[in-house]
């Protein structure tokens, strides 16, 4: 995994000034954390990965996914949606990362992409076809 | 001039699409029906079998209706159209495509709601899957196409019902947990209830939006999904659940909903309909459609069908845990909610939930 900069210069401080709002509105209790587990081991059930998804010892606003190799991806989260990903790979001694990422889709996506790179992957199509018919749409 | 409510007649193989059809067809009520069919094989038997004239009736050029259909289906409803806008045949008022034993039904729905060239002049308005009573069961052993098409249904008929009774034989259970929602009709050599087969497709306010949806048929816990059959079977994989939320969802939540499962389920995500109380759009709820990836643009109600004012979301998913379904769908309001929250808060302004 490449390791990007993110969130310099004056994007970067205006982050910093919205900071003390954004932080307490997420709380990271049990629900948070349950909730949060689900959506990452349900996720790698769905790409056909095994791993195993745990709270980060050492930090509240993250989780730990083990993979067999022995590798280990350190995600954790910053209020109001931002995501870091850090891969840590057995006998490479430097971590990798962290990426950045905007909310679980970001983060999802960048999961398939460091884990299951084969799995079907999609994307959403709006067709051109109202639900109604053209007489309810134009209503 | 009105959209075209067009229907899908699927099932697998023999178990009497055809003579539903035909028999359909012989009701004065269906008179104004243009069919599309396709040959399968050398011989067009299916097409023999229709007692439909001739300029009423259009056959696909190409064997396999799923493999060809972006480009037949497409060439031949637009085809139909055009014919109907010039006076050159009848006025029909209802297409009926009849598919193939073996066709998936999904990329058939997805050519009709997205190819710009017809979309505009159709709208979808029924899945009918037909199963056969007698040998119904060992079809959907032995063939995953079976389940998936009983599966995607609006509605399923039960067809050869003098060679077996479905509620006997135990295929009316399993086919019901297979797809809760969808009404199961009975045909008597295919003769069937035409006015429960067609329509209820999501009319703007009307009552028909809440059978459309049919969420009182399914399972209120997602955790309850479980079928409760023997393990091994095809149609072990398929889970028809329903998602509630009595709080409405920002709008935003579910744009990132559909487009996470759009990205990662692609075609495990076989249909998904819902009604949608959006946090933005107040007493006027958003009825959402999907196949696979492919959505339809959301519709937006004048008002509740019902007195339940809540959303409802059915998925029929092959092989996907409802309970990822819940937590992502909190998940990701919850990240909305905290942006939207502190945007405002940093802003001076009052929050969306604070009015």
């Amino acid at each position: 995994m490449a390791s990007k900069r993110f969130g310099t210069g004056r994007r970067a401080e205006a982050r910093r000034r919205l900071r003390p709002a954004y932080d307490s509105l997420v709380l990271y209790d049990a629900a948070w954390q349950r909730r949060t587990s689900s959506v990452l081991s349900g996720a790698l059930g769905i790409w056909g990965v095994a791993a195993t998804v745990a709270p980060d010892p050492e930090n509240a606003n993250g989780f730990v996914i083990a993979l067999p190799t022995g590798a280990a991806i350190r995600v954790s989260h910053s209020a109001p949606a931002g995501w870091a990903v850090t891969l840590r790979e057995p006998g490479f001694g430097e971590e990798a990362g962290p990426d950045r990422h905007a909310g679980l889709p970001g983060l999802l996506w960048r999961l398939r992409e460091a884990l299951a790179p084969d799995a079907p992957s999609g994307r959403l199509v709006i067709g051109a076809q109202q639900l109604h018919g053209r007489d309810a749409a134009a209503r | 001039m009105a959209a075209v409510p067009v229907s899908v007649i699927t099932g697998f193989l023999g178990s009497g699409k055809t003579t539903l059809l035909a028999r359909l067809l012989r009701d004065p009520a269906f008179a104004r029906t243009a069919v599309i069919v396709n040959e399968f094989g050398e011989v067009g038997l299916d097409h023999l079998l229709v007692e439909v004239s001739d300029e009423e009736i259009v056959l696909l050029d190409s064997g396999c209706m799923c493999c060809s259909v972006r480009g037949d289906l497409v060439r031949t409803a637009g085809s139909l159209l055009a014919r109907r806008a010039a006076g050159a045949i009848a006025p029909f008022e209802r297409i009926v495509i009849e598919t193939t034993g073996l066709a998936d039904p999904a990329p058939i729905l997805q050519a009709l709601m997205t190819d710009p060239a017809i979309a505009d002049a159709l709208c979808l308005e029924s899945v009918i899957a037909t199963v056969d009573a007698a040998a119904g069961a060992a079809t959907l052993d032995a063939h995953p196409e079976s389940v998936k098409q009983a599966a995607i249904a609006d509605r399923i008929v039960f067809t050869k019902t003098d060679l077996g009774d479905p509620r006997s034989n135990g295929l009316a259970e399993r086919v019901d947990a297979l797809n809760p929602a969808a009404p199961k009709l009975i045909a008597v050599h295919g003769a069937v209830d035409a006015s429960r087969l067609f329509g209820g497709r999501a009319q703007a306010n009307g009552p028909d939006v809440r059978a459309w949806l049919a969420a009182e048929a399914v399972p209120r816990d997602s955790a309850d999904h479980a079928h409760g059959h023997a393990a091994g079977r095809n149609d072990d994989a398929v889970t028809t659940f329903c998602l509630r939320r009595s709080t409405p969802l920002h709008a935003v939540t579910l744009s990132l909903f559909l487009q996470v499962l759009a990205e990662h389920c692609g075609a495990r995500l076989l249909r998904l309909k819902g009604l949608v109380d959006v946090l933005e759009s107040p007493g006027r709820p958003a009825v959402i459609h999907g196949v696979q990836h492919v959505f339809h643009p959301p519709a937006w109600l004048d008002a509740w069908p019902d007195e339940d004012c809540t959303t409802r979301i059915v998925v029929i998913a092959l092989g996907l845990d409802p309970l990822w379904f819940e937590a992502l769908l909190d998940a990701l309001d919850g990240e909305v909610a905290a942006l939207q929250a502190g945007a405002a808060a940093a802003a001076g302004a009052p929050t969306a939930r604070e009015g």
